[in-house]
């Protein structure tokens, strides 16, 4: 893969993401679509960090997600209506949770890893559901908005203009794209993909295993946490759904449609994904059995993903 | 003071003694052959110095230390490395890749997020030295797992070696080879055991190899120590060649 | 007092040899293939449907005896044609698939039947308290732990005497050599799967009588199986079954003193084993 390419692709994803709000309107989209994407993109991305790169299988990340998502709005709702502030309590909730869980789960292995992960899921998905009236239960928290941005010398208006928020979620969506891809370039990133690669050999390497798979766990959750806020705060609204085990399976299926070894893939597979759900959704109520089957179909016939399928061309 | 001291080690599975009092001995520099019939258990026995196995009863003092307890990537951090019967490599990482993170681990980065250029650069020269001095620096950026059987081999190895180990356990490394690759190997691994005066054991079948590099043999059977000595000695005994024709006829 | 805390004990018995039914048929699968089969709260489902449209056709003892066989022949189509394909990959995919197949069972039943809960006749007669004392105890929970009981007895005795079984507990320790040794691994893991969702239509139907049945029973149910399998040990039958009725114990004991954080023992179980020992209970060493 020639270097030109690489920084050939980077920079049409850039520049498409930097001008979304334009061609958007041109293709039959609309803004908030937009940013609706990128806030998967960034949860399905950095589920990646995890599964496609170190090699281990969670799906239970929608959980710290939906940390994420309600530390934000109970932030705002309980605390003070203050975005910065509720996006750091979002973020240090879903991470602290993710520290703690990782250290208790990260002597298991394989499928039973994956099935505590969906437990523990569904523990934080029990706790919104049931302590209703700190969280508002079923009917989720509503009532509470995401405030403008006081930065200093001006002030944004995130709640009112969809397309200065889309811009906020695309600065916080390019920072944490550039720290992990930053990560997976360094030494610890390469430690990450031996153990994704041999675990056996990375262990007769030296290398302490569970400690680098903890790492990585938390990692990931700290920026799917991030994500997690985003959502609360684009959609004004957080109920039990975003912690729940469909939420996760999206994430995974957005990783490995777009292509799970390669670092754009879940975006690509974030985008096709919300797209897809939000046209079928939209024309029947039983969207989820087609989503099933879309879930059935990528797993048989399209496991490597749309940017695998396109690697394994260019390097034949 | 003797590098290794494996000190009437055994291991058993329930009834079935694998290693029964195994001992040996290797000073430093030395290039130790363990041979023996099938089902010998040979690499039980890498299995309990390398610490995937932990023994049934029994010592191992590596440079003085009693090892015994120590979890397998402690005892990579001490200074041994092994390579498998099957190989251990990173299949879809080019060879370049593979070498560069036993580079960096033993360069004390693994953790890092970063890398100076100075530090990468350092790391850079040792992964192209460890290339040349493996036959490897054609293949550099092809992917390991596509590589001839030979050419993994020797990625493995190299790999091993980047760790700076003082004592290198190679098991069954001609394994499923031809002559010419087995050729490529063996002198692959006389000029590390010359020119890097590692210290080496080295699990074999092929008895050519064995007597080509070999200081000395300890020929195990059944679990149990047979016999000890050069490989003069081990080509003469009578009980050697029971044990294997032994085998055989069973 | 005490009687309460026996009330909610027995209770918890119950419960807990019914999650221990489900879990069994989900354990089997995944010791044996690898298999983490996200569909099988949807299989309890279609297992409760297929009893009630049977219903008033064969009533009740008719539905009981045949929906779970009919469930496991769905199961058996189901591993033939899509689950067979994943065996060697990643376990990953079959996740996936399993869970695209929860998505589509789920909504498929709620298509079919609607998303309201539909009336599950269970007779009269069962539905009788035994007595004026234990007025929790129906005949229909004594019933059903009988049944789980026979059940899970069954299942011991197929595994433990039967050729299949002892294949399947062969397999489930290194299926490599079983197959090595003759014994054709799809049939054989075709039929463990079969074994599984009978266990799960079994529940399936067993719950309609005690919960109701809605589209999302299969759902509300697969959690505490998960966590089951978690406490009770991986890889182990046994440690299911012991973990089964631990949990439900638990569940019932703190109904007792705290009545809103009976579901939440569970996951607190289930960390503490996690805490202390990660393999569970019963756990063999190396599973993982």
């Amino acid at each position: 893969m020639a270097l030109l390419n690489r920084h050939g692709a980077n920079a049409v994803i850039w520049i498409l993401l930097l001008t979304a709000p334009v061609w958007m309107h041109w293709v039959g989209g609309y803004t908030e679509l937009g940013s609706r994407v990128l806030v998967m993109a960034l949860a399905a991305m950095a589920l990646n960090f995890l599964l496609g790169f170190t090699g281990v299988l969670s799906f239970g990340h929608a959980a710290y997600f939906g940390l994420g998502a309600y530390g934000t709005a109970m932030t705002i709702k309980y605390l003070v209506p203050s975005t910065p502030l509720a996006m750091l309590v979002g973020v240090v909730v879903g991470t602290l949770a993710a520290a703690i869980i990782g250290a208790l789960i990260v002597k298991l292995r394989g499928v039973y890893f994956a099935m505590v992960t969906i437990a523990f899921g569904q523990v934080f998905y029990f706790i919104t559901f049931r302590w209703n009236n700190v969280t508002g239960g079923d009917d989720g928290l509503t009532n509470w908005y995401r405030a403008p941005i006081d930065l200093g010398f001006t002030k944004l208006d995130i709640l009112h203009n969809p397309e200065i928020f889309y811009y906020v979620i695309l600065f916080f969506f390019a920072i944490s794209v550039a720290l992990i891809a930053m990560l997976l370039r360094s030494p610890f990133g390469r430690t990450l993909l031996a153990i994704r690669e041999n675990e056996r050999r990375a262990r007769f390497l030296g290398i302490p295993i569970e400690r680098h798979i903890w790492l990585s766990f938390v990692i990931s959750c700290f920026f799917v946490s991030i994500a997690g806020t985003l959502y609360a705060l684009l959609n004004n609204f957080v109920d039990p759904r975003a912690l729940r085990w469909d939420l996760s399976g999206n994430f995974v299926i957005m990783a490995v449609l777009g292509g799970m070894r390669s670092f754009w893939g879940p975006l690509v597979g974030a985008v096709i994904f919300v797209v897809l759900q939000d046209y079928v959704s939209s024309m029947t109520e039983n969207w989820e059995s087609f989503i099933g089957l879309f879930f059935v179909l990528i797993v048989l016939f399209f496991p490597r993903g749309v940017l695998g399928i396109i690697r394994r061309k260019a390097t034949s | 003071m003797s590098l290794l001291r494996v000190e009437s080690v055994s291991r058993n599975f329930g009834s079935l003694i694998a290693v029964r009092e195994v001992s040996m001995t290797v000073e430093p520099g030395e290039l130790r052959a363990v041979i023996g019939p099938n089902g010998a258990g040979k690499t039980t026995f890498f299995n309990l110095i390398s610490g995937m196995l932990q023994p049934s009863a029994g010592r191992i003092v590596f440079d003085g230390e009693d090892i015994t307890g120590l979890l397998p990537a402690r005892r990579v951090w001490r200074g041994i490395a092994r390579t498998f019967q099957i190989t251990e490599i990173f299949p879809e990482l080019t060879v370049r890749e593979n070498l560069r993170i036993p580079v960096e681990g033993a360069a004390g980065h693994r953790l890092q997020p970063w890398l100076s250029r100075d530090a990468d650069a350092a790391v850079r020269a040792r992964v192209n030295e460890l290339l040349d001095m493996g036959g490897l620096a054609a293949k550099a950026d092809r992917l390991v797992g596509e590589l001839s059987h030979g050419d993994q081999r020797a990625t493995e190895i190299m790999m091993a070696l980047a760790l700076k180990p003082r004592l290198l356990l190679l098991d069954e490394p001609t394994a499923g080879m031809g002559d010419q690759e087995t050729y490529d190997i063996t002198r692959l691994i006389r000029r590390l055991h010359r020119d890097q005066r590692l210290s080496i054991v080295l699990i074999e079948h092929d008895m050519r190899v064995v007597f080509h590099l070999a200081d000395r043999i300890m020929v195990l059977a059944e679990g149990a120590p047979l016999e000890e000595g050069t490989p003069a000695e081990i080509a003469a005994s009578e009980r050697v060649q029971a044990a294997y024709l032994g085998k055989a006829a069973a | 007092m005490t009687q309460l805390v026996l009330f909610n004990i027995a209770n918890g018995l119950i419960i807990g040899a019914f999650y221990a039914l489900m879990a069994l048929g989900l354990s089997l699968i995944l010791n044996l293939s690898g298999v983490i089969n996200f569909a099988h709260g949807g299989f309890l489902a279609i297992g409760g449907y297929l009893a009630y449209m049977l219903i008033p056709f064969v009533g009740f003892w008719g539905a009981l005896l045949i929906a779970p066989f009919l469930t496991a022949l769905i199961g058996l189509l189901v591993e033939r044609v899509l689950i067979r394909r994943l065996y060697g990959r990643d376990p990953l995919y079959s996740l996936l698939l399993t869970f695209g197949l929860a998505y589509i069972i789920e909504d498929g039943t709620r298509f079919i039947w609607g998303a309201q809960s539909v009336p599950y006749q269970v007779p009269d007669w069962l539905m009788q308290p035994l007595s004026v004392q234990f007025f929790f105890l129906t005949g229909y929970r004594v019933f059903m732990m009988l049944l789980v009981g026979v059940a899970v007895g069954a299942l011991f005795v197929i595994l433990s005497r039967t050729r299949l079984g002892m294949r399947i507990r062969a397999g489930t320790l290194d299926l490599e050599t079983v197959s090595v040794l003759g014994v054709n691994e799809r049939i054989l893991r075709t039929l463990n799967f079969g074994l599984g969702i009978y266990l799960a239509g079994l529940a399936g139907v067993l719950a309609a009588g005690m919960l109701g049945l809605s589209p999302t029973i299969g759902a509300s149910l697969i959690m505490p199986s998960f966590v089951t399998i978690i406490v009770g040990g991986l890889g182990s039958l046994p440690g299911t079954l012991l973990g089964g009725l631990l949990i439900g114990v638990a569940s019932g004991l703190t109904t007792t003193f705290f009545p809103s954080a009976s579901e939440a023992v569970i996951y607190v179980m289930m960390g503490i084993v996690l805490l202390v020992r990660p393999r569970g209970l019963l756990g063999e060493e190396g599973r993982f």
